[in-house]
């Protein structure tokens, strides 16, 4: 009973967010293609937000390299 | 998931993505400039510029036939079409016989109210790199072959969603192991990139595959639909006197009410009948614009023969144009399309980068396929 719930909670964990991802990109795929203006909005959004991710992941990275974005003010 | 199964669907990951690696380098790579040739094309000099007019009333089509015809003498008219996206521009085909071979086509672009010649079309560079991305020079052959790529590179997608499983159940979503080795931050990297972009992939790559069979599709219409509306007309020999271009335009309008004309095939052309004209219509919604209804017309009265719509593949085929171009949201789309476009290409990079890697480790002892990659069996 265990074994299959905490396996579930892990597939969910994998897969939430790959799969929220794709489901935006196909509803921004057929806004802008259904809706019109609205839709191409929807679209740069929801069909942009795979780029996102990978630059938000890209700029983390740099961050932890090079310590936090903002400079620290020098002690006198 | 069992080891063996993993590795089964890591040698369907595996030779899918290898055999199609260099095609869809070549396709990710002149699909960029393409998501851009309009700009490109203006950019270079290549696009024809429409004279200012404001308010002025539109030239009629015949008077643009006859513009056309003037400007190509000997040769015969096949197409005329009216871009949604250009109203100032119409476009015409001319070619040595109306069933003349595409490649002997010459495309040029007319003023929408003067009728004046404004300069040929589909010239320069983006064109060779057009013809690399959709045949490679090899005709229906290489736009098949690349079809197959296309499904290929569908089928590495699944089988790489399949392996997101065991090598990344262990992490945190978009988790970048940057203090492990190189190949390592490399797997993580590609897994993202794979994962995240997966939809869009699956769209382009499936789409891409469905337009490389649009001649085939266009001859089974042909072969079936148009037949059965021509069939009538059997025996009807190729007009003497073609109908007026305006009476076609006015017919074709009425007969299909709430429409615009996208482009007017002439008789004995791919499109239609050696006797009959085929107007083909469009609505104006973001998705009616994209389907089109033939009208078939007489070639010598220019009175309606038949309407119908087109059959479920060939919407299906005009339907997965833009979502393969990604041309109907703008320039902030086009440029999410170029971004989604590089990913592609790092993702096909690092996979092949792994794939390497992994070679050169085994190589000395042959150990375990899987030993550099780590994956995480359930």
């Amino acid at each position: 009973m265990h074994g299959s719930s905490d396996r579930a909670r892990l597939w969910i964990r994998v897969f939430a967010a790959p799969i929220l991802l794709a489901t935006a990109t196909i509803i921004g795929l057929l806004a802008a293609l259904l809706w019109g203006t609205t839709g191409q909005y929807v679209a740069w959004v929801t069909v942009g937000a795979p780029v996102g991710v990978v630059g938000w992941v890209w700029m983390r990275g740099r961050s932890q390299k090079n310590g936090p974005i903002l400079p620290t003010i020098p002690a006198k | 998931m069992r080891a063996r199964t993993v590795r089964l669907w890591s040698v369907v990951h595996t030779w899918t993505s290898l055999i199609s690696t260099l095609f869809l380098l070549l396709l990710c790579l002149t699909g960029l400039p393409l998501i851009f040739h309009h700009e490109i094309d203006e950019l270079l000099g290549y696009a024809p510029r429409p004279e200012a007019h404001a308010g002025a009333a539109r030239a009629t089509p015949q008077v643009v036939a006859a513009a056309a015809l003037a400007a190509d003498p000997g040769r015969v008219l096949q197409y005329v079409s009216w871009d949604k996206d250009e109203p100032g521009i119409v476009m015409a085909f001319t070619n040595g016989a109306p069933d003349g071979a595409p490649d002997n086509a010459t495309m040029r672009a007319f003023d929408a109210v003067s009728a004046k010649l404004l300069g040929p079309v589909g010239i320069g560079p983006m064109l060779i790199v057009l013809k690399l991305h959709t045949d490679m020079f090899a005709g229906q052959a290489g736009k098949l072959f690349l079809g197959t790529m296309g499904l290929l590179f569908a089928a590495a997608i699944v089988s790489g969603v399949v392996l997101y499983w065991p090598f990344t159940r262990r992490l945190r979503f978009a988790t970048i192991r940057d203090s492990a080795s190189h190949r390592v931050r490399w797997l993580d990297w590609h897994n993202l990139i794979g994962v995240v972009t997966l939809a869009w992939a699956l769209v382009v790559g499936l789409t891409g595959a469905v337009n490389t069979w649009a001649e085939l599709m266009l001859s089974q219409w042909k072969a079936t639909e148009l037949a059965s509306m021509v069939a009538p007309y059997a025996g009807k020999p190729p007009p003497v006197h073609l109908a007026s271009l305006d009476d076609v335009v006015a017919c074709a309008k009425l007969a299909a009410p709430g429409t615009e004309v996208a482009f007017i095939a002439f008789p004995g052309t791919p499109f239609t009948s050696s006797h009959h004209f085929a107007a083909f219509m469009r609505g104006d919604t973001a998705l009616t614009a994209r389907l089109l209804k033939p009208v078939l017309l007489d070639g010598e009265t220019g009175e309606v023969a038949d309407v119908r719509a087109l059959p479920l593949y060939l919407q299906a085929l005009l339907i997965s144009q833009p979502l393969h171009f990604g041309d109907y949201g703008g320039m902030p789309l086009k440029v999410i399309w170029a971004a989604l476009d590089g990913l592609t290409i790092a993702m096909i990079g690092s996979g092949l980068y792994l794939w390497l890697g992994r070679r050169r480790k085994r190589r000395p002892g042959r150990s375990d396929a899987f030993a550099g990659r780590a994956p995480v069996p359930s």
